[in-house]
C-alpha cells in the first residue's frame, strides 16, 4: 500500500467526485461548485418523495462509504464500544445519538484514527473505507485524517488569519501550485461553509476575531479546503447559540449532497433535523457502549424499532 | 422518573378524549330519546349543548399545539398526540352528526312516522357501542379492540343499507311520504357516518399503538 490513501481507500472510484485533486478542475466539477455556490440546498423533490416512500431521504445504500464489522475500542483494561456493525452511507449525514458514555464520541474517533492519540487506546475489529481497514499498520493516519475530516465541539482556529487558517492544510498537502489557486482554494472553501460573503473583506484578520458560530463555520471551511470524502462532526454545535447553530445545521444539509457527514450530537432533535439515519448507542452497568438500533432517522424517531432507543427518545430513561 | 410535567399532560390529553367521547356519547343518546319521544326540546338542548363539544376540541387542538412545540414529542409520544388531534376532530363531527339528528326531530314536528322504529335504534345502539370501545380501545392502546370495532362497521353499514331500501319502498308506494321518509333516511344517514367515524378512532389507535394505519374498512357512504 502507497502511502497515499486517496489511490488505496478511494472512496467509490467511480463516484462523480472522485479526481486527483491536484489537477485543475473539471467541466463537471465547476458545475457542482456553481450549484453549490448558488446555494443548491436540498433537494426538496426527491426529499419528499423519499420520505413519502418510507425510505431515507438521502443517502444511497449501495454506495458504502464506511463499514463498521464488530467494532470495539478499549483503554486499557475498560471496554468502552463493544461489537459495533453497521455501514455508513455516502452523501448522507448519520447522527450517533445515546446518553453520555456510551461510547458515541469514542466511536467516531475511531474513523479517522483519533484514539491513536490516547495511551492505552485500542481498536478491534474492522473499520473499513473502501474495503481497505483503515485500522491497518500500513495506512497513515495523517493521510487518513486528509481523507476523514474532523469538527470539533468547540471552534479551534489556528492562531493566525482567516486566510492561513484555510491554506494551512492545502499548503501542507501541496493541494495548490500556485498563489492563485490557492486563493481559489481559500474562496471555495469559505462559500462551501456558508463564510465567504460574511469574511470576504477581512480575510487578513485573525480567525480567533470571528463570532463563536463563524469560527466553527471556519473550522468547517478549513476541513473542506483539502477536500474530503467524510467528515466527522463531534457536538459541533453545543458551544453555539440557536442562530449560530441552526445556520451549521443548515450547511450541514448542504454539505450532505456532496459528503458523507457523521455528527454526535446530545441534541437529539437536531439529530432528527440534520440526519438521514441515526444510530442509538448504548451502554449497561459495565459502561461498555453497544449499538442497539440503527434506522433511517424518520424511522427511528416516529416508530422505533427496540423499547430502549424509545426510552431514550422519549425522555423516560433512568 | 424524568420528564413528569410532560407524562402528566399526555395522560391529560387521553383524559381529554375520554371526556369528548362522553360528550358525544351523551348527544347521540339525547337526539335519539328526541326522536323515539318526539321531543322537540330535548332535541333542542342537543343543538345547543353542541357548542360546549366544539369549544372542547378547540381548546385541545391548542393543547395538542402547545405540547408539540413545548416538549417536543417523539416515536410512540408524538404518535399519540397527532392520534388525539385526529380523534378529537372525529369526535367533533360526530357531535355535529348527533346535532343533525337533534335539528331533524326539531323538523319533524308531530309528522307521522312512516314506519315503526325499529331499525334505527338497533343501528342507534351499534353506533354508540363502536364509539364507547372505539374510545376505550384507544384510552388502553387496546389494538385487538380497535380491530373488533373496525369490523363491527360492517353490521352497521348493512343496518342502513336496509332502512334505505324499506323507505325507498314506503316513497314508492306513496310518495306523500317523501318527505318524512328522507327524514328518516337522513336520521340513518347521520348514524352511518358516526360509526364509520369510530372506526377512524379505532385506526388511529392502531396508529398509535404500533405505527402502522390501517385501512379497517372503506365505507360505501
Amino acid at each position: 500500500m502507497t502511502n497515499d490513501i486517496r489511490t488505496e481507500v478511494r472512496i467509490d472510484a467511480g463516484a462523480e467526485r472522485e479526481t486527483p485533486v491536484t489537477d485543475t478542475p473539471t467541466e463537471e466539477q465547476l458545475e457542482r461548485l456553481e450549484h453549490r455556490m448558488a446555494g443548491g440546498g436540498v433537494d426538496v423533490k426527491s426529499t419528499v418523495a423519499a420520505a413519502a416512500a418510507g425510505s431515507p431521504r438521502r443517502g444511497d445504500t449501495n454506495a458504502i462509504a464506511l463499514s463498521l464489522e464488530d467494532a470495539g475500542v478499549w483503554y486499557g483494561q475498560h471496554q468502552a464500544v463493544q461489537g459495533v456493525t453497521f455501514d455508513i452511507y455516502q452523501r448522507a449525514t448519520t447522527a450517533l445519538i445515546g446518553p453520555s458514555g456510551c461510547g458515541k464520541s469514542t466511536l467516531l474517533r475511531c474513523f479517522n484514527r483519533m484514539n491513536d492519540l490516547i495511551p492505552g487506546a485500542r481498536v478491534t475489529g474492522k473499520i473499513t473505507i473502501d474495503g481497505v481497514d483503515i485500522m491497518g499498520k500500513d495506512v497513515d493516519a495523517v493521510q487518513l485524517r486528509r481523507h476523514v475530516g474532523m469538527v470539533f465541539q468547540k471552534p479551534n482556529p489556528f492562531p493566525m488569519s482567516i486566510k492561513e487558517n484555510i491554506a494551512f492544510g492545502p499548503k501542507r498537502l501541496g493541494l495548490a501550485k500556485s498563489k492563485s489557486q490557492m486563493e481559489e482554494v481559500i474562496e471555495r472553501s469559505l462559500r462551501d461553509a456558508a463564510l465567504w460573503d460574511e469574511v470576504k473583506d477581512k480575510l487578513d484578520e485573525p480567525g480567533t476575531s470571528l463570532s463563536g458560530g463563524q469560527q466553527q463555520r471556519l473550522c468547517i471551511a478549513r476541513v473542506l479546503a483539502v477536500k474530503p470524502d467524510i467528515i466527522l462532526m463531534d457536538e459541533p454545535c453545543s458551544a453555539l447559540d440557536p442562530i449560530a447553530t441552526l445556520k451549521i445545521e443548515d450547511l450541514m444539509r448542504t454539505l450532505a449532497k456532496d459528503y458523507t457527514i457523521v455528527v454526535v450530537t446530545h441534541n437529539m432533535q437536531q439529530a432528527a433535523r440534520v440526519s438521514d439515519w441515526t444510530a442509538f448507542l448504548l451502554a449497561g452497568e459495565e459502561r461498555t457502549g453497544r449499538l442497539i438500533e440503527y434506522s433511517p432517522t424518520e424511522q427511528l424517531f416516529t416508530n422505533p424499532r427496540d423499547k430502549r432507543t424509545e426510552d431514550y427518545i422519549t425522555g423516560r430513561f433512568g | 422518573m424524568p420528564r413528569q410535567v410532560y407524562l402528566k399532560q399526555l395522560s391529560q390529553l387521553q383524559d381529554t378524549v375520554l371526556e369528548m367521547g362522553s360528550m358525544v356519547d351523551r348527544a347521540v343518546d339525547r337526539s335519539m330519546a328526541a326522536l323515539l319521544d318526539r321531543d322537540a326540546s330535548l332535541a333542542q338542548t342537543v343543538v345547543e349543548n353542541d357548542h360546549a363539544i366544539n369549544a372542547l376540541n378547540f381548546s385541545c387542538q391548542n393543547e395538542v399545539i402547545a405540547l408539540i412545540t413545548q416538549q417536543a414529542p417523539v416515536a410512540r409520544d408524538l404518535r399519540l398526540v397527532v392520534s388525539v388531534s385526529a380523534i378529537m376532530t372525529d369526535l367533533e363531527r360526530m357531535g355535529d352528526h348527533a346535532e343533525g339528528i337533534a335539528r331533524i326531530v326539531i323538523m319533524m314536528q308531530d309528522e307521522p312516522l312512516v314506519k315503526p322504529l325499529i331499525d334505527i335504534p338497533i343501528m342507534a345502539g351499534h353506533a354508540r357501542e363502536m364509539l364507547r370501545d372505539a374510545i376505550q380501545a384507544f384510552v388502553e392502546q387496546d389494538v385487538d379492540a380497535a380491530y373488533r370495532v373496525g369490523a363491527r362497521d360492517d353490521e352497521v353499514d348493512g343496518l342502513y343499507d336496509r332502512i334505505y331500501r324499506d323507505l325507498i319502498q314506503v316513497m314508492i308506494g306513496d310518495p306523500s311520504t317523501i318527505e318524512p321518509s328522507t327524514h328518516l333516511l337522513w336520521v340513518a344517514h347521520n348514524l352511518e357516518r358516526i360509526a364509520d367515524r369510530a372506526t377512524n378512532i379505532a385506526e388511529r389507535t392502531v396508529y398509535s399503538a404500533t405505527g402502522n394505519l390501517p385501512q379497517m374498512d372503506v365505507s360505501s357512504y
